[in-house]
């Protein structure tokens, strides 16, 4: 189907952050106009995915330019289901965020920069040209960039920098690796390298260069052994911030690696994704140890993303539509579980008056909604059921034992225990216990903060209690990523 | 002589490399403004060079340099800009703030 | 049965507004409806012709997962013991828990795991199963912390969900396999495919996997640890979780899989020998006891390994005898659990070295004690239910199936005298149990409260329990055909017909009774003449001690790992990031033979292009020496200018432009930014350090420059560009190709670009505005 559906998840949020720009200063009008435009941005993507559902995939070809020669965009199910998901996420954060800043760093425009984060976020899930998709990393990054600095002082400031170098290095990579590519396949359009890249069986140079655009994707998706740079600046901004990096930043590196890997290089897979598969071994361990391996609630959070997407890579290493079915499950889940629990955590260290663990006790007597929703999201993490975590997981570990990889499900089950540990003992120190009299409760605030979270945690409920009304359109598209045939008449319909 | 382009990039991306793992601030980034020149480079090595007229057409003319590259460079360099002044600025102010401009001793700890 | 599952959470979401009244009606009583009214609903299925009922409730059937409910004899066992149990603790708890409590949240969690209970031994579905059993940790997590004020309390509680989630986790990694084998989620198609599932290459795996789910829940040996520990949960809870229901899911679980599993000898040696393990260990060191408590717990211990050791047996008499245990152990241990709660109620502390001499001051809890534990122990009176499923077990432990694999054959000689020496210590701890806090002095002095009797409402649950002690005792075939046979056939899987009867004559069994209570008078009688032997062994040693090493080095050697590598350093991550993707991305290139070599397609070299690359090069390498600020961004500006140099030798007018406007700018903004920050230093790092740097960098520098090569070498199709500078005047309208692609073919890259562009000056004026603002203030 053609249709220009295929741009409003983008085009809403550019004109929405640009618009808010010129008000910044009014922070009453700008924060309802932020939720409303978020409300239609995510209405008119709902609309979208009940569309691709009945009629396929939608393919815009920009300014005519048919494809491959000009920029195509094209929504299938796998690229709405996250722009979704990333408006459910940024509805939470948006409504979070008036309660969590403060007005200085609203004004200074928190909400442009908010709204060109999902605009580069959607944009990456949604366009077809591996040089776009650079484009869009770098409309992502550049917003990022400017809310981690946002009104920062020393620690903030210097965690950016740190964070600002790596994506800068990981981008220039990125783009010399295209440059590669270009050379030896004549196109930058994805489905048209995918066609390629088929034709000649992925032979010579292009497997090098499918391992060189994993570690770019992997950079940025935080996979081991480059995640290093991730934990420490996510947690230097506020909560608001650090849940919209936690949900959806390193989730387009995933998708990236999804697409790429299921799309284009999937004619050696004894090198690639085999080697995938104990990577994401590797991830999920180190991932959890690191978990565990700080008292820093905030941390703990943070350092819970790499075994997350050692999780997805598994999928994807595993390579059969089960595989992917629980990656594109397990994304969708951790996207909405990370932005609580960053979210939770930040409520939490704002009430208590810091994020070290060994200083809190007794927070369940002040603030028991709070606590009842960390215990429920410490489960969806860790994939007790019946929430999203355990679909996932579930389905992800079954992909992992049809192929045979029977090792690494164990470590990913292992890997689930020292996940559960590492958040249960946040709930056990900080809530359990006596009440700390000293303490005057901030009700208000805590209510605040928790609405989002619950609204998040819904979702979470929903996905894993009600997985009848998701899982067979996921199962669609795990079984879609399968045949990437799909997706390349759907853009060149030769 | 894009062997030769190729291996002037690969030059730079290895002082670029060099400089990026250096302690001090102004070295790291003129670190990646090399990397950048060097990304640059290969991208327009890719394209294949001097086959042709510069890619603006003219009757009589059949030949052109490959366009795309070179349009792909365009974009990139201006992006490049950006995020160079954004990371000089940011560098500026983060060095202010904390009182050094080495690496080394802007590590942090835990709970900070 | 969907609504008699879920019924108890229903009443849990009105338990709020019931424990609102508490002062005046005790939440209790509306919580009890929920267990007697499933015991009623499920009690008329006993009798003698029973057939198992299945009902299915749809919920995620694309995933085979369904609430798929199997009612056999082995489950209405369990069914009635937790809804039975389940209503006399309730009713317990009544009288038990002061209204000054917060009896909300203890009721809410108790009904969560009733619901819990329920769908565990009712799902046919192994993924049902797992969350339900999921859910019985869960809340059993939250009653043991109930009291979380308490440090012992969470420690407890901690203690409990970790092993049991690791169990459970590892029964879900076993049911996944499973299911993957058998192409069914059902536990009843499942077992009519054992041959399948048997000759499985991962049949070994899945046993081992399936078992740690049992052994951890059940507090086998060496996962008993976390069973002592829940005691510090409520009275009413460890008598109904940690004694009657819960741990008992595991001996469920390896019950239900029998029919699949006791095919293979490994059942019997890991069943089996964890069984008896934990039987002699649970006895032995229950004697060390001084917790009224913690006596009771290792009892539990104990007695579910000798469920456990028989259910391992696999012969038809064990299995109808562990049916049988299993039955009579709920009534004892659970009217014990009861009392010492009474005890610990009315005198204000449960160690045993300060009670004493209670059956004159409390004479109906001290009539029921005698009962139980001379149950517990075996006494072979005939009106104790204890000891007629005790000589079942000495005369399973006799008759075992013959084995082939040599650690069978030593195991099947070594249980008797393991029944026989584990079952002296369990005659020993009850002795201990019951004369120690009934008979002797009495230390009134040393109790916190004046003793008394316990309230009658307090009494009620005991008694009705030492009630069943009895009626099993004098006629224990009333339970027989009507009830634990169904369990006994459902597990064996052909009918089980069996009389039980008192006296069997003088035999094997019946000396090895009369062993057990010889020696163990003497033992009890002289216990504190060898108790010395405890500091031997296990002296110091103790399981606990693992646990609480694993659990502290998993967070010490954690931030150890973590902290090793993860030191904030910039530069040491990007040296590791560098290293990994040179390994790995020229490993790829040699294994896929990627490298490629072809000259036939290159441009003539020229001399000025040559010189600008070596200027270029030259002063590249020259920014890694100066010292001087200035200088270095001079020589980095000398490298862009000679790129846009190279652009216009290149054909790409359009680029050296943009390229010489954005060097002049960005040198501008080097200076200008760089002006107030100190010049250059020399670099000092170590040579080795400098030495590392240098190969990374040059490596890399390498990698980029042979892929680079491979890539131009390697051209195997056509570009689109041709397309391009086709239409581009035709279709777009412009004779310049570079800038109709931009403006037009590619717009959205431009348009992003200025975005990206639009973005990073307002984040350069926030940084530099708010920090003013901020210094304002």
């Amino acid at each position: 189907m053609i249709s220009n559906l295929a741009v409003l998840p983008i085009v809403i949020p550019l004109i929405a952050g640009v618009l808010a720009a010129l008000f910044h200063k009014k922070l009453k009008v700008v924060r309802i106009y932020s939720q409303v435009l978020t409300l239609i941005n995510t209405a008119v993507v709902t609309y979208i995915l009940f569309y691709v559902h009945q009629n396929g995939s939608v393919v815009l070809e920009s300014g005519d330019w048919m494809a491959p020669f000009g920029i195509v965009l094209v929504a299938d199910m796998l690229s709405v289901a996250l722009v979704l998901t990333t408006n459910i996420v940024a509805i939470a954060c948006v409504f979070y965020a008036p309660k969590s800043l403060d007005e200085k760093q609203e004004e200074f425009y928190f909400y442009t920069f908010y709204f060109l984060l999902i605009t580069g976020v959607s944009g990456a899930f949604i366009t077809g040209d591996l040089f776009n998709l650079f484009v869009f990393f770098e409309v992502l990054l550049m917003a990022s960039y400017g809310l981690i600095v946002l009104g920062g002082g020393k620690v903030q400031l210097r965690e950016s920098i740190k964070y600002v170098l790596i994506n800068l290095f990981s981008s220039m990579l990125f783009v010399t690796t295209i440059a590669f590519l270009y050379s030896v396949v004549g196109t930058v359009n994805m489905a048209q390298i995918a066609e390629r890249v088929g034709e000649v069986e992925q032979t010579g140079i292009l497997t090098t260069i499918a391992i060189m655009l994993f570690f770019v994707f992997g950079t940025k998706a935080a996979l081991f052994p480059l995640y290093y740079w991730l934990p420490r600046p996510y947690i230097a901004p506020n909560p608001v911030i650090s849940a919209l990096f936690g949900a959806l930043l390193t989730k387009v590196g995933v998708y990236s690696l999804i697409r790429v890997f299921s799309l284009i290089f999937v004619h050696e897979r004894d090198v690639t994704h085999e080697f995938f598969v104990w990577i994401a071994a590797l991830t999920l361990i180190f991932g959890a140890i690191g978990a565990l391996s700080t008292n820093n609630i905030k941390l703990v959070v943070a350092y819970n993303i790499i075994p997350a997407v050692g999780f997805m890579l598994l999928g994807i290493g595993v390579y059969n539509s089960t595989g992917f079915t629980g990656a594109i499950y397990y994304l969708i889940n951790d996207m909405i579980i990370k932005a609580a629990l960053f979210l939770l955590v930040g409520a939490i260290a704002y009430l208590a008056g810091t994020s070290d663990l060994r200083k809190m006790r007794g927070l369940i007597h002040h603030y028991p909604l709070l606590g009842w929703l960390f215990f429920i999201s410490a489960f969806v993490l860790a994939g007790i059921p019946p929430f999203s975590g355990f679909i996932g997981k579930l389905i992800l570990l079954q992909g992992a034992m049809e192929a045979n990889h029977i090792v690494v499900a164990i470590i990913g089950l292992a890997s689930s225990l020292l996940i559960l540990l590492s958040v249960i003992r946040i709930f056990i120190r900080g809530f359990w216990g006596e009440k700390d009299e000293s303490i005057i409760p901030d009700k208000k605030a805590a209510r605040g903060f928790a609405l989002p979270v619950a609204f998040l945690l819904f979702f979470s409920v929903l996905l894993g209690v009600g997985a009848e009304w998701f899982y067979p359109s996921i199962e669609g598209i795990g079984e879609y990523l399968m045949n990437p045939q799909n997706y390349i008449e759907s853009v060149l319909k030769e | 002589m894009e062997i030769i382009m190729s291996i002037l990039a690969g030059v730079l991306f290895t002082t670029g490399v060099y400089n990026l793992l250096q302690k001090q601030m102004l070295r790291i980034i003129i670190g990646t403004a090399l990397i950048s020149h060097g990304a640059h480079l290969f991208i327009l090595t890719m394209g294949e060079l001097k086959r042709g007229a510069p890619p603006i057409l003219e009757d009589g003319i059949e030949n052109y340099a490959d366009p795309l590259p070179q349009a792909l460079i365009l974009t990139s360099i201006v992006i490049s800009f950006g995020v160079t002044s954004l990371l000089l600025v940011l560098a500026y102010r983060a060095s202010k703030e904390n009182g050094t401009d080495n690496m080394d001793k802007l590590r942090g700890s835990e709970n900070d | 049965m969907l609504f008699a599952v879920f019924l108890p959470v229903l009443l849990a979401i009105f338990i709020p507004f019931f424990s609102k009244w508490k002062e005046k009606i005790h939440t209790g009583y509306f919580v009890l409806l929920a267990p007697l009214a499933v015991f009623i609903y499920f009690i008329p299925n006993l009798g003698n012709n029973f057939t198992p009922i299945s009902q299915s409730y749809s919920w995620i059937p694309s995933l085979n997962i369904g609430l798929d409910f199997y009612l056999d004899g082995l489950s209405l066992l369990f069914v009635l013991l937790i809804s039975g149990i389940g209503s006399l603790v309730t009713l317990y708890s009544i009288f038990y828990l002061h209204t000054s409590e917060r009896l909300d949240q203890f009721y809410v969690y108790l009904l969560l795991f009733m619901t819990a209970m329920f769908g565990v031994v009712l799902s046919d579905n192994v993924f049902v199963l797992y969350g339900f059993w999921e859910l019985t940790s869960i809340s059993s997590f939250l009653l043991i912390g109930y009291w979380n004020y308490k440090e012992r309390s969470r420690y407890g509680a901690l203690k409990s969900m970790l092993i049991t989630v690791f169990g459970g986790l590892s029964m879900f990694g076993g049911f996944i396999l499973l299911s993957i084998i058998t192409e069914t989620t059902s536990i009843q198609a499942m077992i009519a495919q054992a041959d399948v599932i048997l000759s499985s290459d991962y049949f070994g795996l899945i046993l081992a996997l399936i078992l740690l789910g049992a052994f951890t829940k059940s507090a086998q040996f060496p996962f008993h640890i976390w069973l002592p520990d829940a005691m510090e949960a409520p009275t009413p809870v460890s008598a109904y979780l940690h004694s009657a229901t819960m741990v008992k899911a595991g001996i469920f679980l390896v019950a239900r899989f029998t029919p699949i599993f006791s095919g293979n000898e490994w059942f019997f040696v890991f069943v089996s020998g964890i069984g008896i393990l934990t039987l002699v260990w649970g006895s032995y060191m229950a004697v060390r006891q001084t917790d009224l408590k913690g006596i009771l717990a290792f009892s539990t211990i104990s007695q579910l390994g000798m469920i456990m050791a028989m259910l391992g047996f696999g012969t038809k008499a064990a299995i109808f005898a562990a049916v049988f245990h299993i039955l009579n152990h709920a009534t004892f241990k659970g009217s014990l659990f009861m009392i010492a709660g009474i005890v610990d109620h009315e005198t204000g502390t449960r160690d045993i070295r300060r009670l004493g001499g209670l059956v004159t001051l409390m004479p109906i809890s001290a009539t029921l004690a005698f009962f139980g534990t001379f149950s517990m122990a075996s006494v072979p009176f005939p009106f104790l239910n204890g000891f007629y499923s005790k000589e079942m077990f000495f005369t399973t432990s006799l008759e075992l199936h013959d084995h082939s694999m040599w650690i069978s054959q030593v195991l099947s000689q070594a249980i008797p005298y393991l029944a026989v020496f584990g079952s002296i210590f369990t005659f020993v701890y009850s002795m201990y149990l019951v004369f120690g806090t009934f008979m002797g002095e009495k230390k009134l002095d040393q109790l916190p409260v004046k003793p008394h009797e316990a309230p009658i409402g307090m009494l009620i649950s005991p008694i009705i329990l030492i009630v069943g002690v009895v009626v099993i005792g004098l006629f224990p075939n009333l339970v027989n055909g009507s009830f634990i046979a169904h369990t006994a056939e459902a597990i064996y899987g052909s009918p089980v017909e069996k009389d039980i009867y008192y006296w069997h004559g003088f035999e094997t069994p019946f000396i090895m009774s009369l062993i057990v209570v010889g020696v163990g008078i003497f033992l009890a009688f002289f216990r504190k003449n060898w108790s010395s032997i405890y500091s031997f062994f296990p002296g110091k040693l103790s399981f606990n001690k693992v646990y609480d090493f694993l659990l502290d080095q998993s967070e010490k050697t954690s931030a150890k790992i973590t902290n090793s590598y993860m030191n904030g350093s910039i530069r040491r991550y990007m040296a590791l990031i560098l290293i990994a993707i040179l390994v790995c991305t020229f490993t790829v290139l040699a294994i896929t033979d990627g490298f490629a070599w072809d000259t036939s397609n290159l441009a003539k070299i020229t001399v000025h292009e040559v010189l600008i690359a070596i200027v270029m090069a030259v002063a590249a390498v020259s920014t890694i020496f100066i010292r001087n600020k200035v200088g270095a961004i001079l020589i980095l500006g000398v490298v862009g200018y000679g790129l846009a140099l190279l652009f216009v030798v290149y054909r790409a007018p359009d680029l050296a432009l943009t390229q010489l406007v954005v060097e002049t700018i960005t040198v501008a903004l080097f200076l200008l930014c760089f002006y107030h920050l100190p010049n250059l230093r020399e670099r000092t790092e170590s040579g080795s350090q400098k030495a590392v740097n240098l190969v990374i960098s040059i490596a890399f520098g390498a990698l980029m420059t042979v892929v680079a090569i491979s890539a131009h070498s390697t051209k195997l199709f056509d570009k689109i560009s041709d397309y391009f500078l086709k239409t581009s005047y035709k279709l777009g309208g412009g004779d310049n190709v570079v800038n109709v692609i931009l403006v037009d073919m590619r717009g959205i890259d431009t348009l992003f670009e200025i975005v990206v562009l639009g973005i990073a000056a307002l984040a350069i004026y926030g940084l530099i505005k708010l920090r003013n603002k901020k210094e304002a203030e």
